[in-house]
């Protein structure tokens, strides 16, 4: 029996060198000093634009640790961000981020990017929403009755639009839940899958432009409504708050914060995608609420 | 010096079927004792006991003078200065050669010292040439060999073997009977066999014990077994045919004069007079003649043959002198008396071929 | 059909160039794989002898436990897995949720119980004798099991195997408890349907490819365990 836990004990300590040598796929080349590490926790809507993927080896050269970034929809980081498992919030829905520092666990929200929602559907729009503003639009879709709306159906950032904008349209949330024929809770997992089920259903979906954008290639939908002043989309980065957690990487939480406004990054913000798309992605706000 | 095994009142039940009881033996360092017993009586479970691969229900069993009945520890290292050789052969899917290593590398043996004696003893059971085949395909013997080398090979104070040439032809048997003798020769161990072939008992040991019906009835030379068993059973087994319940009627000095059925037969014996008893003689005791012979033998009875049978070269015969009295002769000489069934012949044994215990 | 072919084709470029990203991710499976196995090897041949070879009550209902919990569901280790490990979990404060660590110990949660119960079934297949002859030639009880794995190893290999292919083909605790973090928790199973859901499909199909041919190499050396003798004769064949 003791030779078991020996054994067992000599495996623990194998991991344990195992976990921290190089071999555990750390991006950098790092074997002692251990190298800081900062997590944060961003929405999917963000993520799957590739925008964190392409900032990430530039903030780690630049402050050297690495960049640990965990997409899932924005209720879920929130609420990583509420335990502390986290260091940095980045998503996009205000009223909950508002929330969030005002209980006491983040320290400031500072919004870094912002671009706007748009509605897409079919090239065709058969429910003849065009021209109008988003909660007529939606409005619209749910009197017409025929052709699918997708949702997030995950408490994201845009789930969270998407709900705002019903009950602007004058209706109530249970009651389009209860639509079943037209209005598809798909919760498929991101954003990126919910445009391609649209895509493939036909049907019309809430989207950041920024994510549209990156995936229009794959898709068979339009822009059909956009620009419309209800359709504001801010992506803010906050800090959690170290009072509340003590093990919170408040350095790297700040060094993310000063990357994220800083002008260099900002320009990078503004110009990802134009490449790629022929359009911007973002918007940069230096920290600034944005007014349109 | 104290014996190397000693068990007092040892006794093993297996859910309410007691196999063993009151067992007590002693075995000294040298000894070569023989276990024999009809099939399935214990011999087996007192070989496990007794090797310390179980616990035994009752009853305390020491090993050197320690008790080793019960704790774990002592168990372990009394286990490391005895070895097993089973009926039936088991060995490890590997090569002979580590087979025959393998209880000197559970010794934390080293390795030039494990090359040595596993050589040694391959060579001592005539298995050299097989040492680095796989030892699960020789055949029977081959293996049983191999079982012996491996135990062996960890010079053990106390060799036990339970019916070690049960399963095998008799060139194998012949072999390894032959590997025991030299072991014996050597006396450096103790060996306790048990076997059900009384005869090879009787070649190999130098004392035996008969095991019957789970209980040890006696232990002494293969002549006191076979010619003074202590009791029916004893006898029935030995292969004793002649038992013939009487009662002491008459004693002068040691000479006694048995009664049985009105007949009188006289016998030498230690019990005293108006005792019931049982005499025994061995068929081969038994004379048969034609005619009343004038010899010595003071046992003398005519009778109608009632039966006879051969057996090999032998002839069974079985006479009714007022009671059953079975004897052997060779087939020429049943020929040349001209013996039928129906025939009357005169039986004759002498006195010092009875051999009488008490009756209860 | 033309897109599926592109694809194809840019996933089979990616291969054969070994390009780093899906090089860095399938290492990661492998690696992460391979410590849980290593720790359920030294966890699960020891227990499984001591359980198969001690007599005691309820060892029974204790095999029918091991052996329901081969489909234990991977998410919902990944939950139970998630719930301890993060902050506001009991093991909350080793900080060790969103890390291969942790992905290491879900895996050997996961594992265990097939590794485990394929060896005690392994053990079974073996004769009664065996331990008792190694008891008899003077072996501790950690030398008898030694003795007796010896004698079962091949079925011993098939158990390790399998948990092998358990721990490198599971989804639900990788990404529940991971994070799928770009280049720190990112493997195979988490990378594919993250790369499905952002339509980047050459570099999902890249990755499942690799993860079937690992799957199909897990498969091969079950095949030749079982099959060995067949095996050797052919080897001594081709070597003629």
């Amino acid at each position: 029996m003791r030779k078991v836990f020996l054994y067992f004990l000599l495996s623990m300590v194998s991991i344990t060198l195992l976990g921290l040598s190089p071999a555990c796929g750390s991006t950098g080349g790092d074997v002692l000093p251990k190298v800081e590490r900062v997590r944060v926790a961003t929405t999917t809507s963000l993520y799957d634009t590739g925008l964190w993927t392409s900032l990430k080896p530039i903030f780690e050269e630049k402050y050297n640790m690495h960049l640990d970034v965990t997409s899932q929809g924005s209720g879920a980081s929130i609420n990583l961000s509420k335990t502390g498992d986290v260091d940095v919030l980045a998503v996009h829905s205000k009223a909950d981020e508002l929330k969030f520092v005002a209980d006491g666990y983040g320290v400031e929200r500072i919004p870094f990017a912002y671009n706007y929602f748009v509605i897409v559907g079919p090239a065709s729009d058969p429910s003849g929403i065009a021209g109008m503003n988003a909660s007529s639009a939606f409005k619209q879709i749910a009197t017409v009755g025929t052709t699918q709306f997708v949702s997030r159906g995950d408490n994201s950032g845009t789930h969270s639009k998407e709900k705002a904008l019903w009950k602007l349209a004058g209706l109530n949330y249970s009651d389009i839940q209860a639509a079943t024929t037209w209005y598809l809770n798909a919760a498929a997992g991101g954003m990126g899958a919910t445009l391609l089920m649209a895509s493939e259903n036909g049907a019309y979906t809430l989207s950041d432009k920024g994510t549209f954008l990156s995936y229009a290639d794959n898709l068979d939908l339009e822009i059909i409504v956009e620009n419309s002043s209800d359709l504001l989309n801010v992506y803010s980065i906050i800090a959690v708050n170290q009072s509340k957690f003590s093990w919170i990487n408040i350095a790297g939480a700040n060094n993310l914060i000063e990357f994220m406004t800083s002008n260099e990054t900002q320009q990078l913000i503004a110009d990802y995608g134009v490449d790629t798309y022929g359009q911007s992605l973002f918007t940069p706000c230096f920290g600034n609420e944005p007014t349109q | 010096m104290v014996p190397i095994i000693e068990t007092k009142d040892l006794g093993q039940t297996y859910e309410r079927h007691q196999v063993l009881k009151d067992i007590s033996l002693k075995i000294e360092r040298g000894d070569f004792l023989a276990i024999i017993g009809p099939t399935g009586v214990g011999k087996t479970t007192l070989i496990r006991l007794l090797d310390l691969l179980e616990k035994p229900s009752s009853g305390q069993i020491y090993f050197d003078g320690i008790d080793v009945t019960r704790s774990g520890k002592s168990r372990l290292k009394a286990r490391r200065r005895m070895a097993l050789v089973q009926q039936k052969p088991t060995v490890f899917d590997m090569s002979v050669f580590s087979n025959v290593a393998c209880g000197l590398k559970f010794r934390h043996e080293k390795k030039l010292v494990v090359r040595d004696k596993v050589e040694h003893m391959l060579e001592l059971v005539g298995m050299r040439e097989y040492r680095n085949r796989n030892a699960r395909t020789l055949s029977g013997g081959e293996m049983q060999r191999v079982a012996i080398a491996r135990a062996l090979v960890t010079e053990p104070e106390v060799l036990f073997l339970d019916e070690p040439t049960a399963n095998l032809d008799p060139t194998s048997v012949a072999k390894i009977e032959g590997i025991l003798a030299r072991i014996i020769g050597e006396r450096k161990s103790a060996l306790l066999m048990t076997t059900h072939d009384m005869a090879q008992g009787q070649r190999l040991a130098g004392k035996i014990g008969v095991l019957i019906n789970g209980e040890i009835l006696q232990i002494g030379t293969p002549s006191e077994i076979f010619f003074s068993p202590a009791n029916m059973q004893v006898a029935e087994f030995v292969g004793i045919e002649n038992i013939l319940p009487g009662t002491i009627s008459g004693k002068e000095n040691e000479l006694a004069i048995i009664s049985i059925n009105g007949v009188k037969i006289q016998a030498i014996t230690g019990h005293a007079e108006g005792e019931a008893v049982y005499i025994m003689v061995r068929p081969e005791d038994i004379v048969f003649t034609p005619s009343r012979d004038v010899s010595s033998a003071r046992n003398v009875f005519s009778g109608e043959i009632r039966s006879m049978s051969s057996v090999g070269p032998l002839v069974r015969v079985e006479v009714d002198c007022g009671f059953p009295l079975l004897g052997v002769m060779t087939m020429a000489s049943s020929q040349e008396m001209g013996l039928t069934i129906g025939r009357v012949i005169y039986a004759s044994f002498k006195a010092t071929a009875v051999h009488v215990i008490k009756r209860f | 059909m033309s897109e599926l072919w592109e694809a194809f084709k840019t996933a089979i470029h990616l291969l054969v160039t070994f390009d780093p990203e899906v090089v860095q991710i399938a290492w990661r499976s492998l690696w992460i794989a391979a410590t849980s196995c290593a720790v359920c090897v030294v966890i699960c041949i020891p227990l499984g002898n001591l359980i198969h070879f001690s007599r005691f009550r309820g060892k029974g209902l204790l095999i029918s436990v091991i052996q329901t919990l081969y489909s234990m569901p991977t998410v919902a280790v990944g939950l139970i897995v998630f719930m301890l490990f993060r902050r506001s979990g009991p093991i909350g404060p080793l900080g060790l949720l969103f890390t291969p660590g942790v992905m290491v110990i879900g895996q050997i949660v996961l594992v265990t119980p097939v590794m485990l119960g394929l060896v005690i079934s392994a053990l079974s297949g073996i004769d009664k004798s065996i331990i008792e002859t190694a008891t008899s030639l003077g072996a501790s009880r950690m030398q008898a099991y030694r003795i007796c794995t010896r004698e079962a190893k091949f079925a011993v290999m098939t158990a390790v195997i399998i948990g092998f292919g358990r721990a490198i083909s599971e989804v639900g605790l990788s990404s529940m408890v991971g994070g799928n973090i770009e280049g720190y928790t990112r493997t195979l199973t988490t990378a594919i349907p993250l790369e499905t859901g952002k339509g980047n499909f050459p570099l999902a199909l890249a990755l499942g490819i690799v993860l079937i041919f690992l799957a199909f190499l897990i498969n091969i050396a079950l095949y030749m365990l079982q099959h060995r003798r067949t095996w050797t004769r052919l080897f001594v064949w081709f070597q003629s």
